[in-house]
C-alpha cells in the first residue's frame, strides 16, 4: 500500500511540502506506513478517535475531491493568472477585428445570461465574475468596446448588490450578496458611463457610415470601419449598440431609482420602457449574429449567446473558492432567451413599483405591497420597493410613521404632532410598522415565519399600550381630550392591524402549499375566526373615525352579521363579510365531510389532529389571536356540522349576494371588484357541490370530492365526482 | 524554523512485548496532532488530526488548505481555511505528522525492536 502510494506520487508536480514549515524544534514525521498498519488492524467499522469525537459534526465534513463539496479542486487552469499567461482571455480577443466584434458580442450575451442566474440566486463568482475580463479590470483598457462593457457590468452589479444588501430581503438567496474577493467597483465609480457613452457615439457613427455608399464613404474617410467585413457592418453595428444601449439604461433605471423619497421613479419608467425596446433590438439582432456565425449553429434554446457559439474568456471553476463557506454549486447558466424573460419580467415588476402614486397611507401601502407580490416578482424588485417604502424610518422618505399611524388609525390631523409619539411606546410601535413593511416585501415563506413572530410583539405592545391608557386616564371617559382619543384610536387599529397580519399569515400558508387535505377544515374554521374579528375591529376604527364611537354598542358577531340594519356598515367591512360567509360555509362543509367520513383525518400517533392543529396555529395561540381559542373550541364547533341540515348552504348563498350586490360599490376599484368576482364564483360553485352532495346522500360510496385553489388563491372550490 | 527532516515510521514494530508498539495504539497517540496530507492533485491540508477509520478514511480539524497556483513549478502557494474535512484514502498521497525531535528519536527507538 505504501509503495502504491509512493507510485502516486509522481503526479504530485513538486515536493512542495517542504515549504510548509512544521512547529519549532519539530519536524515532519512520515506516518503513512503507520497509519496503513493501524487500518489493517481496525475491525470493519471502528474508527480511531478521540473522546470529543461527535459523530454527527463529523459527518458535516467537506469530501475532498467530492466536486459537490471541494470548491478548492483544480480543474483547467491552478489560478486566474496561470489562466491568463495560457491566452485564456486575450485582449484583443482576436487579431481580425471581425473576429473580435464577433467574439464581443458573444461575450455581452452570456455576461447577460449570469447576470440573470446571478439575479436568480447563485453566487456571483460562479456566474457573472466567471468573466475572466471583470476579474481583472485593468487588462482590458486598452480594448475601449470591451473595457466600458466590463465596467459597466461591475457597477451596474455594484448597485444591484447595494440594493438588495441595504433591504436585507435575501435571506433565503444568501448567496447574492457574496462578493469578497471580487473586483466590483473598477477603477473608478462615476467613469462608466462616459466611456459608454464614447464608445456609442462612435459606433454611431460607424453604422451611418456603412449605410452611406462606398463611394460616398471616402468622404467620411476620418471615419474607420468597427471591422473588416463591409456587408457586416451595420450587423455588427446594429448589435452592439442595441446591448451597449441596454447597459446604459439599465444602470440609469438603477441609479434613478435609488433616489430619496421616490425622486427619480418618472425618470426610472423612461429608461424601463428603453430597457425594453432594447431587448427587442438584441432578439432581433440574433437572426443575423447566427447566420455570420463561422459554424452556421441551428436556433438552439440552450445557448447562452445569440450567435450560439461558446464565449470566450469564461471559467467559473477559477473562483470557486471564493464562493466559501458554501461548497460549489452546480451552476445552470440560463440560455439568452431565457435571459431576456427574465429581464423583462423584472422590468415589469419594476415598472409596477415606479408606477405606484406615493400615496400617504400606511394601508395602501400594504395593500400595494400584497397585490405586487402576487405576480411573484423577484428579489431585486422586491429589495428596490422595501427601499422605496421605507427610508430614514419614514414612508417614501416623506412621511413620518408616526403620522402615517395616526392618519391609520382614523384621528384628526391635530394628532399627528402630539408629544405622544415620543413616547418611548410609540416609538416602538413605529419600528414595528416599519418592520411589517419590509417582512411582506420578502418571499413568501420568510415572510409568513416573521409575520408569525410578530404578532407575539404585536399583542404585548398592545397590552402595554392599554395598561399605559389605563394609567393616564383612569376610568374617566374625558373623550375630548386629543390625548385619551391618540390612545383609544390606535388600540383599535393596532388590533385591527393585528388580525390583518394573521389572516395575511394563515392565506400565505396556502400559496407555500403547507395545508393538507385533512388541514383544510381547520384552517377555514380559523380564517372564520380571525376575520370575524378582523372585521369587528375595522368597524370600530371606521365608526370612531367617523365620531360615530360614542355609541359603544356591543359589537357581537352576531349584529354585524346582520348586514347593516342596525348600524351604518362600510362597504370595507361589507366586503369582509362576504369572506366571513365563504370561509364559515368552506369550514362547515369540510366538517361535515369530515363528520360524515368523507374525509379521514390521519390516525398516525405521530400526528393526531389536535397536534396538527397546534402545529399550523402555533404562533397565532401563542399570541392569543384571538383570545380563548384552542382545540377545544374548534372540536366543539365543528363536531355537529352535518349534510342533513342544509342550513349550512346558506353561507355560500349569502357570500354569493354579497359579493353581487357589493360590486356595485366598488366600481372604481378594479382589485376589490375582481376579487369580488372571484368569491361569488367560489360561493357558487361550492353551492352547488354542496347541493349535490347533499342530494345524493354523503354515504353514497361512488362519490369523490376534491377540492382545488383554481378559482381562488385561498378559497378552494369542492369538486364532486361520480366514479 | 524549518526542519527539512524527514523519517519515515516503520510499520514493522508493531511487536508483541509493548502496547506501546501496537499501530492503533500509536495511531491513537497522534489524535489531536498537526498533521500534513497531500492529495492527487498537487494540494496540501493542514489541520489537527481528528479521526480515522478502517479504509484509511482521515478526517482533519482547522484546516488550512495549500495549493500551487501554477501547474508547472516552482510556484507560489495560496491558502485558505476550511474547516472540517474528509480526505478519502483513495486521493491521500502522502501523510505526515509534527513530532518533536525527541518524540522523532523515540519513535525510531520502538522500530528498532
Amino acid at each position: 500500500m505504501a509503495a502504491l502510494d509512493r507510485a502516486n506520487e509522481p503526479q504530485t508536480p513538486v515536493q512542495l511540502r517542504p515549504r510548509i514549515p512544521s512547529g519549532d524544534n519539530s519536524v515532519w514525521a512520515d506516518v503513512s506506513p503507520l497509519l496503513h498498519a493501524a487500518c489493517q488492524d481496525l475491525q470493519e467499522g471502528d474508527l480511531i478517535h478521540g473522546d470529543n469525537f461527535n459523530l454527527y459534526a463529523a459527518m458535516s465534513a467537506l469530501e475532498i475531491m467530492d466536486p459537490k463539496m471541494d470548491s478548492g479542486m483544480a480543474s483547467t487552469y491552478y489560478s486566474l493568472d496561470e489562466a491568463i499567461e495560457k491566452g485564456a482571455a486575450p485582449v484583443p480577443i482576436s487579431a481580425d477585428k471581425t473576429t473580435d466584434v464577433r467574439c464581443i458580442i458573444d461575450i455581452m450575451d452570456h455576461l447577460l445570461a449570469c447576470e440573470a442566474t446571478w439575479h436568480k440566486g447563485h453566487s456571483l463568482a460562479q456566474t457573472v465574475y466567471s468573466c475572466l475580463y471583470l476579474l481583472r479590470p485593468e487588462r482590458t483598457s486598452s480594448h475601449v468596446l470591451l473595457h466600458s462593457y466590463c465596467q459597466v457590468i461591475r457597477a451596474t452589479c455594484k448597485a444591484v448588490l447595494s440594493v438588495v444588501a441595504d433591504a436585507r430581503t435575501h435571506e433565503e438567496e444568501d448567496l447574492f450578496v457574496m462578493a469578497y474577493g471580487l473586483p466590483l467597483s473598477g477603477d473608478g465609480k462615476e467613469r462608466c458611463l462616459p466611456l459608454l457613452n464614447a464608445v456609442e457615439e462612435t459606433i454611431c457613427r460607424q453604422l451611418r457610415a456603412s449605410k452611406t455608399s462606398s463611394s460616398k464613404r471616402r468622404v467620411s474617410e476620418d471615419i474607420e470601419p468597427l471591422q473588416n467585413n463591409p456587408d457586416l457592418e451595420e450587423g455588427y453595428c446594429k448589435a452592439l449598440l442595441c446591448r451597449l444601449r441596454f447597459r446604459k439604461h439599465f444602470y440609469h433605471l438603477l441609479m434613478s431609482m435609488k433616489r430619496p423619497q421616490g425622486g427619480g421613479l418618472e425618470l426610472a419608467r423612461e429608461h424601463i420602457a428603453s430597457c425594453i425596446s432594447e431587448i427587442g433590438h438584441i432578439r432581433k439582432s440574433s437572426d443575423f449574429l447566427r447566420a455570420s456565425a463561422p459554424e452556421m449553429s441551428e436556433k438552439n434554446v440552450e445557448n447562452t449567446t445569440a450567435s450560439g457559439c461558446q464565449p470566450i474568456g469564461f471559467d467559473a471553476s477559477l473562483n470557486s473558492r471564493l464562493s466559501a463557506p458554501t461548497p460549489p454549486r452546480a451552476i445552470k447558466i440560463f440560455c439568452l432567451e431565457k435571459a431576456l424573460e427574465y429581464f423583462v419580467k423584472l422590468l415589469h415588476d419594476l415598472d409596477v413599483i415606479c408606477s405606484y402614486s406615493l400615496d400617504p397611507s400606511l394601508e395602501a401601502a400594504l395593500l400595494f405591497v400584497v397585490k405586487f407580490q402576487k405576480s411573484q416578482p423577484d428579489l431585486i424588485s422586491r429589495a428596490h420597493l422595501q427601499l422605496l417604502l421605507v427610508q430614514n424610518g419614514k414612508l417614501f422618505g416623506r412621511y413620518p410613521m408616526f403620522s402615517m399611524i395616526t392618519r391609520a388609525a382614523g384621528l384628526p390631523e391635530a394628532a399627528e404632532n402630539h408629544e405622544f409619539q415620543k413616547n418611548q411606546l410609540m416609538v416602538q410601535l413605529e419600528q414595528m410598522v416599519i418592520n411589517l413593511l419590509k417582512i411582506i416585501c420578502t418571499n413568501a415563506a420568510w415572510q409568513r415565519r416573521k409575520l408569525g413572530k410578530m404578532l407575539q410583539d404585536l399583542r404585548v405592545i398592545h397590552v402595554q399600550l392599554e395598561l399605559a391608557f389605563k394609567k393616564e386616564f383612569g376610568n374617566t371617559s374625558n373623550n375630548e381630550n386629543i390625548g385619551f382619543k391618540i390612545f383609544q384610536h390606535i388600540l383599535v387599529w393596532l388590533e385591527e392591524q393585528t388580525y390583518w397580519i394573521a389572516f395575511r399569515f394563515l392565506t400565505v400558508g396556502f400559496e407555500l402549499e403547507l395545508y393538507a387535505d385533512h388541514d383544510y377544515c381547520m384552517v377555514y374554521w380559523y380564517i372564520y375566526i380571525v376575520l370575524i374579528n378582523l372585521a369587528e375591529k375595522k368597524h370600530l376604527r371606521i365608526a370612531m373615525s367617523s365620531g360615530a364611537g360614542k355609541k359603544k354598542t356591543k359589537k357581537k358577531r352576531d349584529s354585524l352579521k346582520d348586514g347593516g340594519m342596525n348600524y351604518q356598515i362600510s362597504d370595507a367591512v361589507k366586503f369582509l363579510q362576504s369572506q366571513i360567509y365563504l370561509a364559515e360555509g368552506l369550514g362547515m362543509m369540510l366538517a361535515a365531510l369530515r363528520n360524515e367520513c368523507k374525509i379521514v383525518p390521519p390516525q398516525s400517533p405521530f400526528s393526531t389532529e389536535h397536534e396538527i392543529f397546534i402545529q399550523q396555529f402555533d404562533l397565532l395561540l401563542k399570541a392569543c389571536l384571538p383570545e380563548s381559542i384552542s382545540y377545544q373550541t374548534y372540536k366543539e364547533s365543528t363536531a355537529q356540522a352535518n349534510f342533513s341540515t342544509l342550513a349550512m348552504c346558506d353561507y355560500f348563498k349569502v357570500a354569493h349576494k354579497m359579493a353581487k350586490e357589493l360590486k356595485g360599490n366598488f366600481a372604481n376599484d378594479p382589485d376589490t371588484m375582481a376579487e369580488l368576482g372571484r368569491i361569488e364564483q367560489v360561493a357558487e360553485r361550492n353551492n352547488i357541490a354542496l347541493t349535490v352532495i347533499s342530494r345524493l346522500g354523503s354515504a353514497d360510496p361512488s362519490m369523490k370530492i376534491s377540492f382545488t385553489l383554481c378559482h381562488h388563491p385561498f378559497f378552494a372550490t369542492a369538486i364532486v365526482k361520480r366514479s | 524554523m524549518e526542519h527539512e527532516a524527514e523519517k519515515s515510521v516503520q510499520v514493522q514494530g508493531g511487536s508483541s512485548d509493548s502496547l506501546e508498539s501496537d499501530p492503533v495504539s500509536r495511531v491513537r497517540k497522534l489524535l489531536f496532532r498537526r498533521m500534513l496530507i497531500g492529495i492527487k492533485d498537487g494540494r496540501f491540508f493542514l489541520g489537527n488530526f481528528y479521526c480515522i477509520d478502517k479504509q484509511g478514511n482521515i478526517i482533519l480539524q482547522d484546516t488550512v488548505e495549500y495549493r500551487s497556483t501554477r501547474r508547472s513549478s516552482p510556484s507560489p502557494m495560496e491558502q485558505r481555511c476550511i474547516g472540517l474535512i474528509l480526505i478519502p484514502s483513495s486521493c491521500r498521497t502522502s501523510c505526515h505528522v509534527d513530532v518533536s525531535l525527541d518524540e522523532q528519536l523515540s519513535l525510531l527507538s520502538l522500530n528498532e525492536k
